[in-house]
């Protein structure tokens, strides 16, 4: 079995939601085509990086650097539109497992940068488990794992702007149950707020 | 016992909710043959015909009794010879009797076919409300006359049901019943999930788990008064898995105060809050022992989910369970000497029985997705809820091991069952 699966993403309410993080900085954060480096952001007038940018950020990331202030006043549009969307971003789980395998934990990242680049932006975390096992022991796994993804924001600092809550199997996305189903409920909700 | 009985039934109203189906499935091999003969009644005694009937399914359900009835009133000229040809070993006889506009007097005889002696014989008044009641109340009597144990009859049940409404939008009820799932009241209603109902020891007060502010917390909920739900006081994260000391101060939670998922419990008086456990892994699940010198809990301490028991006098904790990969949810028997719990088997989940002196663990179930055991308050039954088809449904299995009944709801899933102690 896998470890945890990669980050992949739920297309919910809206037909017209993002579906990637990718996606994510076309639309709120133009990304540049070439490495931002210091005479681009003197160019641009824009601000400068966080202080406290970490060195697990990747370069090509750094959005908001290069952004014109139309690029912002769309992007903050974006973000507006973002927090009111409901936009789910899942991860998976292994059966009875909390760990986040490097694949996914790449894709975390993105997240945490892009929380950075965008810091009007919350993000609650909603842990979900599969049916199998008791209630009460599920809605404990259930907060575990995003707890697990929460610890890997905290390494950005943005524990503060994380919420992390737990449904247990109370929620589940797939009716059915056999392990497909089982498979889609062990996950973890990123949403924007 | 006529004032209290009154006043009792006067709080608790009798609107009429969705009657969860019973289905009895199976009696022991050797059931108990007993004949509940309808009642002598007089006058306007239209409710008290019904205390045979529910007598008699009361001692069907129970799985230890074979219950029938008589095709005529048998009164107090029994002919024994013609029983025992019937293979009949004890037989009821009752009398009611209307005194005034709601006051009726009960006479009841258990005899024992085989030695024609009274084994059990009482005569009272009663309200014309309490003529449910004071059926079960019987129950217990000549159940306690026949096997020298308690019954479980006069105590109520808890439960959740789920119905879906429109499309994605679901409706949770907390509802209790008597026994027989008969007189049933729903105490709460929420969109958002309810879970770990838990009866208090004096039967006031049910605490339980809701979701309504987004988030797991804890509430204590007063079905048989007006009086406001109680929540307790915030706690940072996860607030769950609630059950009652035996002495009813205090609860026994789990809480993940700082993340991590501990054993506590809070005083509701003092309001004081004491750390039970302190592990690094998931501790979930408490429940105490009838004494409440121990609590059981479920912890992934080892890496596996297993059942663990702490004396609360010397604190130490050890492991209760060494079968299998999965083990969880247990709760004590009554007399402390076993655990029903959540068994893994292969890729099912079942209910079984440990024998915790000797660690002997049997399994009572067939089912792929058993969980929430809980004892009858006289032991001799599990309590659990299983998936039938598509819905949930709570079934009960005599811990001799045979399956006696189902409880059902026609408009969706049934889950979470508690059972109260005995009335007061």
């Amino acid at each position: 079995m896998l470890k945890a699966t990669s980050l992949i993403t739920a297309a919910v309410l809206l037909s017209s939601c993002s579906s990637t993080v990718e996606q994510l900085y076309e639309k709120v954060a133009p990304r540049p085509s070439v490495v931002t480096d210091q005479e681009n952001l003197a160019a641009t007038q824009e601000n400068v990086i966080a202080p406290d940018s970490s060195s697990f950020r990747p370069q090509e990331f750094a959005g908001s650097h290069s952004r014109s202030a139309v690029q912002n006043s769309a992007a903050s549009m974006a973000v507006a539109q973002l927090k009111n969307s409901n936009t789910k971003f899942v991860l998976h789980f292994s059966y009875d497992g909390i760990e986040i395998d490097e694949l996914a934990t790449q894709e975390v990242i993105k997240h945490a940068n892009f929380m950075r680049d965008n810091p009007t932006l919350n993000l609650r975390l909603e842990g979900h488990a599969d049916e199998r096992g008791t209630r009460e022991y599920n809605l404990a796994l259930g907060e575990n794992r995003a707890l697990a993804v929460k610890e890997i924001l905290g390494l950005y600092d943005l524990s503060s702007r994380v919420q992390v809550i737990s449904f247990g199997e109370e929620k589940p996305i797939a009716q059915l149950h056999d392990e497909s189903a089982w498979q889609q409920n062990r996950r973890v909700e990123f949403i924007y707020q | 016992m006529i004032k209290f009985l009154a006043t009792f039934l006067t709080l608790y109203s009798a609107a009429t909710f969705a009657i969860l189906e019973v289905t009895v499935l199976k009696k022991a091999e050797d059931a108990f043959p007993i004949v509940i003969s309808p009642f002598l009644v007089k006058g306007d005694a239209q409710q008290g015909e019904s205390i045979a009937h529910i007598m008699r399914d009361n001692f069907n359900r129970s799985g230890e009794f074979s219950a029938s009835s008589a095709d005529y009133v048998v009164s107090s000229q029994v002919d024994f010879d013609k029983w025992q040809a019937k293979k009949v070993e004890a037989i009821v006889i009752g009398k009611l009797e209307q005194v005034s506009k709601k006051i009726f007097n009960v006479e009841i005889e258990l005899l024992d076919v085989y030695s024609k002696k009274t084994l059990y014989a009482k005569k009272f008044a009663v309200h014309n409300s309490g003529i449910r009641r004071i059926a079960h109340y019987l129950s217990d009597q000549i159940y306690f006359a026949l096997l020298g144990e308690k019954g479980s009859f006069d105590t109520r049940l808890a439960y959740v049901t789920v119905t879906n409404k429109a499309q994605g939008i679901r409706e949770y009820r907390l509802e209790i019943a008597d026994s027989d799932a008969q007189n049933p009241q729903t105490i709460l209603r929420a969109a958002n999930p309810i879970l770990s109902p838990a009866w208090s020891p004096d039967q006031n007060k049910i605490a339980y788990v809701s979701f309504k502010n987004g988030r797991s917390e804890v509430f204590i909920q007063y079905p048989f008064m007006r009086r406001k739900t109680q929540k307790l006081p915030y706690f940072d994260g996860i607030a769950s898995s609630p059950a009652w000391h035996p002495n009813g101060e205090s609860i026994v939670l789990t809480l993940s105060r700082d993340g991590n998922k501990d054993i506590y419990s809070y005083h509701l008086k003092e309001k004081k809050l004491t750390q039970l456990t302190h592990d690094i892994g998931i501790d979930t699940e408490a429940s105490y022992s009838a004494d409440g010198e121990r609590i059981v809990f479920t912890s992934n301490r080892s890496g596996q989910v297993q059942v663990y028991i702490k004396h609360l006098k010397t604190g130490k904790i050890k492991r209760a369970t060494f079968d299998g990969s999965y083990n969880a949810k247990a709760v004590f028997s009554p007399d402390g000497k076993s655990l029903a719990l959540v068994h893994r088997v292969d890729r099912d989940y079942r209910i079984a029985l440990l024998d915790i002196a000797t660690k002997d663990l049997l399994v009572m179930t067939q089912n792929k997705l058993d969980e929430s055991p809980f004892f009858s308050p006289n032991g001799s039954m599990i309590i659990f809820a299983t998936n039938k088809g598509d819905s949930g449904v709570l079934s009960v299995v005599s811990i001799m091991g045979h399956q006696t009944f189902e409880l059902a709801s026609k408009a969706g899933e049934v889950r979470e069952p508690n059972w109260s102690h005995y009335s007061k």
